[in-house]
């Protein structure tokens, strides 16, 4: 088991040394920053103004740091979550693989799996860093913008109605949700992470794993193919809004543990499907 | 040290030629032994095969008496490798290139890696990053992480293509300390036969994935060199050359001088019969004559 902590430790060192690694941040950040420039609009102030009035109350104790932080992440992980994690996911074992260094690491007394797990662990721990950092960021601009204190406000799509929260247990709530990302993200990342384990280019995994999410959302959510309606529970990306359970008012566990089910049964089912290809294919220049 | 043992591999479909067929022989320890053979000959397919990578369709891998196949991470902590272009994290420092390579092993002491960088002449710019760095630096540090943490058997995977002379001599130097000092066993994969034939103390040859030659570098000798010639007058030089046994092709300015006979006698002998010799080239033999030699052999041996 140290074996493997200290093969992680390098892992880690290795991903959060490689420039490439820190676009990701850079680009939430500016996302963040477009987020809360259109925020500012008087047009979307109105209606923002308008609809925390109407589910809360007083505009300027729920319009909070806090309630801002959310609006920033949900806008900037829906942009963006999806590329920015297949992308890493996708480069981990292929980009190894493609520049030569691969064989470097299998040259050593190591086996295959362990290199895998390795490298699967530390795309989750990446994607939970990547999403408390958006998290945080966003925070802090939210604190920057409406200072400390408040209420907390919260309401989506997949929500039956807008949940409400003080100061303190809306933090707790808001930094419940980078956990449930994680999860939540956990087919894509698997997925993409499956793909890189094959002889495959690395910009290939990136691209396939987000063409078939996105045709796995259209499908699940597209107006025009009301069929599939009945079998959305079938989909993917459905389950992948699971995150949001985290601001419900009450959060649904039973819900909860039903969709990590699915989505760590499925994130294992990528991995072991990476790992039979990998385990059977030939490592050569 | 490292037996290979009846090797077939086939890459795609089964009508695809074989890339090794029946492989097999024997490397002793304390050996520099060479795998030679063109591109495309199947030397990169059996060192992968030596080092877990590539599965073999049959036959079996062993070092130091452990199956590759069967138990790599055991008989892999005995092994150090270098393949043939040397890729490294680039963004990162050499010294922390060695700390990520060498934790898959197990990790090794500040000391040894120390020792280590010193011995490969890396010391002065280890702290620099690899993208900094020369192909020979690149080579020398893949040097220093082949021997780290002590391997007892060394697999070389073209390992001076692409260096300079003075890089060549060097790593060749270096082969010698390891095997001498060290009693390290290195195989060395090359398509160069000059390089292998200075470094190495029993050769393989393959082509096309068959073994067609093992022995020593000496065993190839050909009984006769072969010279590009150029002079003023052709008839003095075959008479002078057929004296010493030597025979001269005049329309291709080609001499055969027999091995053993000083090439000096012929020059001296010429310009005393006046004869102007405006050059003199040894012709080193491509891979080429040697499978040529092998099979001439071969056909002799099976009568």
């Amino acid at each position: 088991m140290m074996e493997f902590f200290r093969l992680l430790k390098w892992e880690l060192f290795r991903m959060y040394a490689r420039p490439r690694t820190y676009i990701g941040f850079a680009v939430f950040l500016l996302v963040e920053g477009l987020v809360l420039f259109l925020l500012s609009r008087p047009s979307i102030q109105r209606g923002l103004q308008n609809w925390i009035e109407n589910v809360a109350g007083g505009f300027d104790h729920f319009f909070s740091g806090l309630t801002l932080a959310f609006i920033l992440v949900g806008g900037t992980v829906f942009l963006l979550g999806a590329p920015f994690l297949s992308l890493v996911s996708g480069d981990i074992v292929a980009k190894e693989s493609e520049d030569g260094n691969l064989r470097l690491l299998l040259a050593r007394p190591v086996s295959r799996l362990r290199l895998l797990m390795v490298k699967y662990v530390a795309c989750q721990i990446y994607a939970l860093s990547l999403f408390l950092f958006i998290s945080s960021s966003a925070l802090v601009v939210g604190i920057i913008e409406r200072g400390w204190g408040g209420g907390y406000v919260v309401m989506t799509p997949e929500m039956p109605h807008a949940s409400v929260f003080e100061w303190g247990e809306g933090l707790e709530r808001f930094y419940l949700m980078p956990l449930f990302l994680v999860v939540s993200y956990l087919p894509l990342t698997s997925f993409a992470f499956m793909l890189s384990c094959m002889r495959i280019k690395p910009a290939a995994a990136t691209i396939t794993t987000l063409a078939v999410v996105m045709a796995d959302f259209v499908l699940a959510n597209f107006p025009l193919f009301p069929l599939f309606k009945e079998y959305r529970d079938w989909f993917v990306t459905p389950r992948m809004q699971m995150w949001v359970y985290s601001q419900y008012q009450d959060i649904p566990w039973p819900k909860v543990v039903e969709n990590w089910a699915w989505l760590v049964g499925i994130g294992l089912t990528g991995f072991v499907l990476g790992w039979m290809s990998f385990e059977r294919r030939d490592i050569k220049s | 040290m490292l037996k290979v043992s009846h090797l077939n591999k086939r890459f795609g479909r089964r009508d695809q030629p074989a890339a090794l067929n029946d492989l097999s022989f024997t490397v002793e320890k304390g050996e520099i032994f060479g795998l030679l053979g063109h591109n495309g000959a199947g030397k990169s397919t059996a060192l992968g095969i030596m080092l877990g990578m590539v599965y073999p369709d049959s036959g079996e891998v062993s070092i130091g008496g452990v199956s590759v196949q069967s138990r790599r991470e055991l008989a892999m902590s005995k092994t150090g490798a270098i393949f043939e272009s040397p890729n490294f994290y680039d963004y990162l420092s050499g010294w922390r290139n060695l700390q990520v390579l060498t934790a898959f092993s197990g990790g090794v002491t500040k000391k040894e890696m120390e020792e280590m960088v010193e011995w490969v002449g890396l010391k002065e710019r280890i702290l620099d990053k690899v993208r900094t760095y020369s192909h020979g630096m690149r080579q020398r540090l893949a040097l220093a992480q082949a021997l780290l943490p002590r391997p007892e058997m060394l697999l070389l995977d073209e390992p001076t293509d692409g260096l300079d002379p003075d890089g060549i001599v060097e790593f060749r130097k270096q082969l010698f300390s390891l095997r001498d000092d060290f009693g390290v066993t290195i195989l060395l994969n090359s398509h160069l036969l000059s390089e292998v034939e200075k470094t190495c103390d029993r050769i393989v040859i393959l082509r096309k994935g068959c073994k067609v030659y093992e022995g020593s570098c000496r065993g190839l000798e050909q009984e006769t060199l072969n010279y590009r010639i150029e002079v003023d007058q052709w008839k003095p030089l075959q008479r002078v050359a057929g004296q010493f046994g030597g025979q001269v092709q005049a329309d291709e300015g080609l001499l055969q001088w027999p091995r053993g006979k000083d090439i000096a006698l012929l020059v001296s002998a010429l310009v005393e019969e006046g004869v102007k010799v405006r050059q003199v080239t040894y012709l080193q033999p491509s891979l080429e004559d040697l499978y040529m030699k092998v099979r001439q052999k071969q056909g002799e041996e099976s009568g």
